[in-house]
């Protein structure tokens, strides 16, 4: 077996290089993600203007805002510190990146949470992340590419026009189903139909009808939890987290 | 601003022709940059764990052992999401899909984030509304939204790391219960605010949860999590399908 100091100093070398490396591009990474809408904004001439990006993203906020924080907070004790760098930038953490680092730790028989099984389960990222890249290049990138260009433009036309109620039908479904709070669901389903019902009637609440009908139901689903398992935060026992955000 | 030198002659604030310009060669620059970050991060990463790894008693084939196994079983949901992101090519083009969706974020956070933003400009998306403009303004919150996990995890990763006690200390209740309300409500409030428009957008909406429905149903039945993964894709394609009958009748 080796030194006890010398393995201490080849994790020191492997944290320094992937805290360092992994900063570094989650930052160029970060760039290239906000230098695409830079450019519409500032060099397409499209007429955008910034109080109206600002407006925006004040919107998402109020909407996403608790969930920019609390993701990184839940994924970190399961992820370790240089995964976190990966699993943020590759994406599909909760249905990918996870099962993948299992996987690889079960296959070669060692626990999470130990040296070995993280330096496992980054070598599973980095597995994955490759499979990842190569499909979307191929099946998105070109294949997709082409059979937009070849598909009628009703089709495409009946796809942006309907694509939101498509979409929000079938993850509203799957949001429900993976948190397992079916009191939360019911909360937010009420609010929801009181929400877009004012706004039915009354136009100009539209502009807030997300926002309001999110932080309401944040607020009544807190107010109104089933005190009995959720009473008191050391009542929650640790399996008691939910699979993992839904998005 | 206008910089007609790189600019091409397809760019129209009123155009609904969102294609021109979501796919501009400016867009796919940037896509394949986010992409070869990527290949870059895993490359070092891979090298750093290749030296680390005898220092723990892991043999090198061990390790390459981990990599084919995380690369196989991506497979599946790797192609689950190609399926979502063609789906939605024609909304927001091939490089911001190939970003936002295929990478960083996800096609429900995404797809939400969008609307919200046009919503905000008074258009909605995908509609006789969804313009070039809106699209950009469209694009810019989805990316900044994105851009908020990340500078997240920057910020945050450090200070756990130094295993920060305030952040030990939030109320694991209010974690549990807080963050999934308000994303249900959301997706939610996002779907029924849809179903006033129009018939053909009750059909979209209830077709689709309906399969999702089924799907996850059938899923629990028979033991197969591998549908989960597909039910995705499959609930969105399939109620397309479906609502492109429905305007045909």
């Amino acid at each position: 077996m080796p030194q006890a100091t010398e393995i201490h100093q080849a994790l020191g070398a492997f944290d320094k290089t992937t805290s360092r490396w992994g900063r570094i591009t989650m930052i160029i990474g970060l760039f290239f993600s906000l230098a695409a809408p830079a450019y519409l904004v500032f060099f397409a001439g499209l007429d955008i203007q910034v109080s109206g990006i600002i407006a925006a993203f004040g919107a998402l906020a109020a909407v996403f805002g608790v969930i920019w924080i609390v993701e990184p907070l839940t994924y970190f004790p399961i992820l370790g510190a240089s995964s976190m760098y990966q699993a943020f930038m590759i994406g599909n953490i909760s249905n990918k990146l996870l099962p993948a680092a299992m996987i690889a730790q079960a296959t070669i028989g060692v626990k999470p949470g130990t040296r070995k099984g993280e330096l496992a389960s980054v070598a599973a990222i980095c597995g994955a992340a490759t499979v990842h890249l190569a499909s979307l290049f191929i099946f998105v990138g070109l294949l997709g590419t082409w059979l937009v260009s070849v598909i009628p433009t009703d089709i495409v036309q009946t796809i942006q026009f309907y694509i939101l109620p498509t979409v929000m039908g079938a993850v509203v479904v799957q949001a429900i189903v993976s948190q397992k709070a079916p009191r939360s669901a019911l909360i937010a389903l009420v609010v929801s139909i009181i929400v877009v019902s004012v706004a039915f009637f009354f136009k100009p609440f539209g502009l807030f009808s997300t926002a309001v009908a999110v932080i309401a139901t944040a607020v009544l689903a807190w107010v109104l939890r089933d005190r009995k398992t959720l009473g008191t935060p050391e009542d929650v026992p640790v399996h008691a987290t939910p699979e993992g955000p839904v998005y | 601003m206008h910089v007609p030198a790189i600019l091409p002659a397809a760019a129209d604030s009123n155009s609904t022709d969102i294609l021109a310009i979501a796919n501009s060669p400016v867009l796919w620059a940037c896509a394949v940059g986010v992409f070869l970050v990527i290949v870059v991060q895993s490359v070092i990463y891979m090298k750093a764990a290749r030296i680390a790894a005898p220092h723990v008693g892991m043999s090198q084939a061990e390790l390459k052992t981990s990599f084919r196994a995380g690369a196989i079983s991506a497979l599946g949901p790797s192609l689950a999401v190609v399926m979502v992101a063609v789906a939605l090519l024609t909304v927001f083009g091939t490089p911001a899909v190939l970003v936002r969706i295929g990478l960083i974020g996800s096609v429900s956070y995404e797809t939400a984030a969008a609307a919200i933003a046009a919503n905000t400009a008074g258009a909605e998306l995908g509609g006789p509304t969804y313009t070039q403009a809106v699209f950009g303004l469209a694009l810019a919150a989805m990316s900044l939204g994105g851009a908020m996990w990340m500078i997240a995890t920057l910020i945050l990763t450090p200070l756990l790391k130094k295993g920060d006690s305030a952040l030990r200390k939030v109320n694991p209740a209010i974690m549990l219960v807080v963050p999934g309300a308000a994303m249900v409500a959301a997706f939610m409030v996002l779907g029924i605010g849809e179903l006033p428009k129009s018939w053909i957008h009750v059909v979209a909406f209830v077709s689709s949860a309906a399969i999702m429905t089924g799907l996850m149903v059938i899923a629990k039945k028979v033991n197969r999590p591998w549908i989960k993964e597909w039910a995705l894709g499959i609930a969105i394609i399939l109620s397309l399908a479906i609502t492109y009958a429905a305007t045909r009748l």
